[in-house]
């Protein structure tokens, strides 16, 4: 019998759903190897039990709390994906301000008919059984630990920096281009997507299980930026405590 | 062997020759470095390079290199897999063939690798000598500055023309088929062995020490406080494995469809540096910390690997020196230290 799969969608841009929606060439495999029974982003059907449940964004209102609870009791696997769901990402960034501000910030004059409360990752409100990070997702990620979870395994889940996969890519250092980075402290598995497309690494799939933080300040300081950049810099996607990952 | 010589417009013409019936690998332009690739026009080679980003290794050792596939339904098979085609890589330093040399032992030894095997007897290999090193490299103290006796053609740039020493049938083949060439002077041999002496004199980096003191200096380091000092700053980030022209282990991964019925078994590139390297089922770490693993890297550089395979596992190109944003991966730097504190710290 194919798992029901169920993919919802929380405080975010949904854009790890769209990764998901990206795998065209395996999509007819996916179909006939998953029964997607939930997917907002993508169909009108709704079903209401799951095997695996994947979770896109991060938990910023009362209600998601609740919503997140349901999910929880009716699915066997969690799965939160992406940099939202992850870490709480960028909507962390919010938490450092006022509740009611940042309400007025972006809804003006319509602030009182909505709600909000600091973000956190998903894992800050139930329990999860894999984490998939990343701003978005990538794709081959996705494919590969849902073929693990087919064939019965424990997802790999990859815990060297993006430095690795950047190197042994036969990328030119960002440091050696005068730009700066957070690979050397980043969990890779992104096969270094920004760096080899020309950009630096922000961070975004959250930091190794022992990220050298001390030698990055030291790197980041002595290429020229300040403490208050420095943290900026790390506050970005990984600004969240709570999602550190255990 | 004949040693020869071409012109170097001659030589350019030739390659591009050799690309069009080919499968040719050389050295491009990747700014600020150089970096190898396939060549497509032979005006992309840039033969007069200090260093490449990564050494020519992933030609015979490919990041990510399947082993064998496997159906499992209707019914289970196996079959290996060896792919190989014919590959010539153009304008190698002798270090990283120095590396190869290394290779050659750990994978086509007592143990044959036979994909590692398959590539490498297609590939041609055309060296060039390092005339203008480059800052990070130490080669010349490492013994590797010139090139071992396994090449099929070898390059000295001496201005206009090239000095072309023919090292194998293979090289002697492909010099009948693309080169235009005339036999060697004796001036001009002698003044190649002139070029190469003042390069080898144009190193910054130097060991205080023969090479082949390394492994006596470490076996009197191992209680040495330089792993603490140095394994403190360490990202345990791999970047010096992952530029390393010797580094040789692997990790072995399925694959596997989404209908379950095949899959593929490919080992890809690992790391001593990574914290999972040393952890087995039961969960044990035996070497847990970042300061263990950089200690093992260094003397498995200096000591382990010529202790089993016959050839030091440092060639001295110096990749590792300038890729570690710490400053801690010289194995230059760290030989040196413990040559000096030697006498401080004299416990095995």
């Amino acid at each position: 019998m194919r798992p029901k799969v169920g993919v919802f969608d929380f405080t975010c841009c949904q854009g790890c759903e769209l990764q998901i929606l990206n795998c065209e060439e395996e999509m007819p495999d996916l179909i006939a190897a998953l029964d997607i029974v939930a997917f907002r982003e993508a169909m009108t059907e709704r079903g209401n039990y799951y095997d695996i449940a994947f979770i896109d964004g991060a938990c910023s209102r009362e209600s998601e709390i609740v919503s997140l609870k349901e999910i929880r009791k009716r699915a066997k696997i969690v799965i939160p994906i992406g940099a939202c769901a992850c870490l709480g990402g960028v909507n962390c960034l919010k938490n450092a301000y006022p509740m009611d501000e940042v309400l007025k910030a972006e809804y003006g004059e319509a602030a009182s008919y909505y709600d909000t409360i600091p973000a956190r990752p998903i894992s800050a409100v139930i329990p999860v059984d894999f984490f998939m990070p990343g701003c978005p997702i990538v794709k081959e990620e996705f494919i590969r630990v849902v073929q693990e979870l087919l064939a019965g395994r424990d997802p790999y889940q990859p815990n060297d920096p993006v430095c690795a996969e950047c190197k042994a890519g036969g990328n030119v250092c960002v440091f050696d281009k005068g730009m700066t980075c957070l690979g050397p402290v980043t969990r890779g598995g992104c096969k270094a997507t920004c760096v080899t497309g020309g950009a630096v690494c922000w961070g975004c799939r959250g930091l190794i299980d022992e990220p050298n933080i001390h030698a990055e300040k030291e790197i980041l300081e002595s290429a020229g930026l300040s403490m208050e950049d420095i943290t900026k810099r790390f506050n970005l996607f990984n600004v969240c405590q709570e999602g550190v990952w255990k | 062997m004949p040693i020869v010589t071409t012109l170097k417009a001659d030589f350019y013409s030739s390659v591009q020759n050799m690309i069009h019936e080919n499968e040719v690998y050389g050295v491009k332009r990747k700014t600020p470095s150089f970096a190898f690739d396939k060549l497509c026009a032979t005006q992309e080679l840039c033969l007069d390079y200090d260093i490449t980003v990564l050494p020519p290794n992933q030609y015979l050792l490919p990041p990510t290199d399947p082993l064998i596939t496997f159906n499992l339904s209707p019914e289970v098979s196996i079959r290996s897999k060896v792919e190989s085609r014919a590959t010539i890589i153009l304008g190698i330093h002798a270090y990283d063939l120095h590396a190869i040399k290394l290779l050659d032992a750990v994978f086509t030894g007592n143990l044959v690798d036979v994909n590692y095997q398959a590539r490498r007897s297609a590939t041609a290999i055309i060296g060039v000598d390092c005339l203008n090193p480059w800052l990070y490299s130490f080669a010349a103290s490492m013994g590797t500055a010139l090139p071992p006796s396994i090449f099929d053609l070898w390059l000295t740039d001496l201005g206009g023309e090239y000095l072309i020493e023919v090292g194998s049938s293979r090289g002697q083949d492909l010099s009948k088929r693309y080169l235009k060439t005339k036999s060697a002077r004796k001036v001009q041999i002698r003044q190649r062995d002139k070029f190469r002496q003042d390069s080898l004199n144009r190193y910054q980096l130097s060991l205080d020490r023969s090479a082949q003191e390394i492994p006596e200096i470490l076996d009197k380091a191992w209680k040495n406080p330089l792993w603490e000092e140095l394994g403190e700053k360490c990202f345990s980030c791999g970047s010096c494995t992952m530029v390393c022209p010797t580094c040789v282990c692997f990790d072995v991964r399925d694959k596997i469809t989404l209908n379950l019925k095949r899959g593929e078994r490919y080992r890809l590139g690992d790391s001593c540096m990574f914290d999972a390297f040393d952890k087995v089922a039961s969960g044990e770490n035996f070497r847990p910390t970042g300061t263990d693993r950089l200690r093992h890297r260094l003397y498995r550089k200096g000591k382990y690997m010529l202790e089993r395979w016959g050839e030091l596992g440092c060639v001295g190109c110096g990749r590792c020196v300038h890729a570690c944003l710490v400053d801690i991966a010289s194995p230059v730097y760290a030989y040196n230290r413990l040559v000096k504190e030697a006498t401080q710290w004299p416990s095995a």
